[in-house]
């Protein structure tokens, strides 16, 4: 009994190390983001902000162009997801619902476009995009990221298009619905958490793209947040504060976004794949 | 049944569009523009595929058999030279390091990575309730971390001067003095943190996978192994790791390729630094073609990575498809 009762306690402790290992860091970036630059510049570290501050979000917000940043990375995002999810959701339900010659082969392509090595395909894409009126411009990236997003988007879509019965569709039809009209008033109500979830992804892939954004734009102005945040070193010096509020500021809506979809993305990647 | 239930609709949709569609519209017409609806459908992200995706494909092939630098790409002129990128680039030692370099980093990435996670996975299965959701929550955080931010906390954590982990090891008092220390001076030890940032990132992922994994696993098979006598080390050998071997064979897929062609994490650490030290094969085919104009160069070593990422995963692959066939 009581050698149950070590083991328990073992396993519970490194629980609790696995724990602060892996939270730590984000605590630490949110925590030195509240903190005034004495208890920062300290060589014993405050754990807990005693007089906590909102100037390093200040000094944060008020860099210049960070409301260029931010709008760069919102309209870049926003496009991504809304371009992808349109042309994304037509090769979905076409692919899920309609049985046409050369659908395997379309399927097969989309699986291999999720596997491009992106990183392999920065060289050409900046040479064209370099040939194009689009260089050194924001819209370069929605570009770019539309087709980083759009495999994902139709596999993600299909399979939630697949996971509404098609006897739904039937009945709306025999009620007298156009095919149409039955998608739209019975399988798009149904199918509106996937397309979320899948947006949210999408919208994840270009709020963090930093490669592209790098190579791309030469004007600051034109930067998104995290080529801002990388360059942290020339605009914030030594203050770490401001780089951690800077962080959480850029950080906090891909955790939020997270934390509601997390659930749907282990699955995904990996399904079916244990011998039962 | 699916199978059946979307031939049903099949056959019915005709008899909707016959009821509904005026009758004097030609029949044929009808039935064609229903046969070509699918492909029209799916035509925008053929053409997507095709112009976005396979167009810089074959332009990545082709720049690396051509001269091309900063005066062909004003001048719009095609020299084409053959091998000789690629004769340049097997020729300097520096490229043999930089690709033997990022072998090593990614064997040692995927490692830490597949090994922690599968810790992870077997601690998430043996606890409690709380624990385990606290555990759980503390990977969802480390998981949703941008790789740009990760790079900035771990520079702040790693901090020479007002650093907690160099406050820490200093508390602890087993390693040394620690007081100013710098990490980003060598390059193993730059690339230890940056190692250390994308095992704390990538981890998660492995251990969620590994434990929805467990979890499927049915339980009469380790209440017989139980039964027979086995010990923990046993079941596991025995069980749990010939149970999950489809799901490794794709976690270490995945996670080599994800690390072998890693940019973000290492530029944002120190652009390749201490004197080029951390430079892999993505930030060398980064510092020829985006910042040394080196286009055609730079074509050629994005083209002996993927060759070489392929090559690396035929193995996998071919496993994989197997597995999916027996299966």
């Amino acid at each position: 009994m009581s050698r149950r009762r070590l083991r328990r306690a073992m396993i519970n402790g490194v629980a609790a190390l696995v724990f602060v290992l892996f939270a730590f860091p984000v605590y630490w970036m949110v925590n030195s983001a509240f903190k005034p630059p004495d208890e920062i510049q300290t060589y014993v570290p405050v754990f807990l902000p005693t007089s906590p501050t909102l100037s390093n979000f200040a000094n944060a917000i008020g860099q210049p162009h960070f409301a260029d940043f931010l709008r760069n990375s919102l309209f870049v995002s926003f496009s991504t997801v809304a371009l992808a999810l349109l042309v994304g959701l037509l090769a979905a339900v076409t692919v899920a619902r309609v049985r046409f010659r050369g659908r395997k082969g379309f399927l097969l392509l989309v699986a291999i476009a999720q596997m491009a090595p992106f990183e392999g395909l920065l060289i050409p894409i900046y040479l064209v995009i370099r040939g194009t009126p689009l260089y050194n411009q924001v819209p370069s990236l929605i570009v770019v990221y539309f087709i980083f997003t759009l495999p994902f988007t139709i596999w993600s879509l299909r399979g939630f298009v697949s996971g509404i019965p098609v006897d739904l569709e039937e009945a709306a039809m025999v009620d007298g619905c156009s095919r149409f009209g039955a998608f739209r008033h019975v399988v798009f109500p149904l199918l509106l958490p996937g397309i979320v979830s899948t947006a949210i992804f999408g919208y994840i892939t270009a709020w963090n793209e930093f490669l592209y954004a790098n190579a791309f734009m030469t004007n600051v102005s034109n930067y998104t947040l995290p080529v801002w945040l990388a360059t942290f070193r020339t605009s914030f010096g030594i203050d770490w504060g401001g780089t951690m509020a800077a962080a959480t500021l850029f950080t906090l809506p891909v955790l939020v976004f997270f934390l509601i979809v997390q659930g749907r993305m282990v699955g995904g990647l990996t399904a079916g794949a244990v011998k039962g | 049944m699916a199978d059946t239930m979307r031939a049903q609709v099949e056959d019915l949709s005709p008899v909707t569009v016959g009821r509904r569609g005026a009758p004097s519209r030609p029949r044929t017409a009808t039935s064609a523009m229903r046969r070509a609806l699918p492909y029209l459908a799916i035509l925008p992200t053929l053409g997507t595929f095709l112009i976005l995706l396979g167009y810089p494909v074959l332009l990545v092939i082709l720049l690396s058999f051509q001269k091309y630098n900063l005066a062909e790409l004003f001048n719009h002129r095609t020299i084409w030279i053959g091998l000789d990128n690629y004769r340049e680039i097997l020729g300097n030692p520096e490229f043999i390091s930089v690709v033997i370099r990022t072998f090593l980093f990614t064997i040692a990435n995927v490692a830490l990575t597949i090994g922690l996670g599968t810790l992870v996975a077997l601690l998430l299965d043996r606890l409690g309730r709380w624990m385990r959701l606290a555990v759980s929550m503390a990977m969802v955080l480390a998981w949703s971390v941008p790789a740009v931010t990760g790079s900035v906390i771990f520079q702040w954590l790693f901090d020479s001067k007002f650093g907690v982990v160099n406050w820490a090891l200093n508390t602890i008092g087993l390693f040394g003095d620690f007081t100013n220390h710098s990490w980003f001076d060598s390059g193993l030890s730059t690339f230890a943190i940056i190692t250390m940032l994308m095992v704390w990132q990538a981890a998660p992922f492995v251990a969620f996978s590994l434990f929805a994994g467990i979890g499927s696993i049915s339980k009469e098979q380790y209440e017989a192994a139980r039964v027979d006598g086995a010990g923990e080390w046993a079941v596991f050998r025995w069980i749990t790791l010939p149970s999950l071997a489809p799901l490794f064979m794709i976690l270490t897929f995945l996670s080599s390729i994800w690390d072998f062609k890693v940019f973000t994490q290492i530029w944002t650490m120190r652009q390749g630094g201490p004197n080029n030290e951390t430079v892999t094969l993505a930030i060398y085919a980064y510092q020829v073609g985006i910042a040394g104009n080196r286009f055609g160069i730079a074509a050629a070593v994005s083209c002996v990575m993927v060759a070489l990422l392929l090559v690396v995963l035929v193995p996998y692959i071919r496993s994989m498809v197997r597995t999916q066939e027996g299966a």
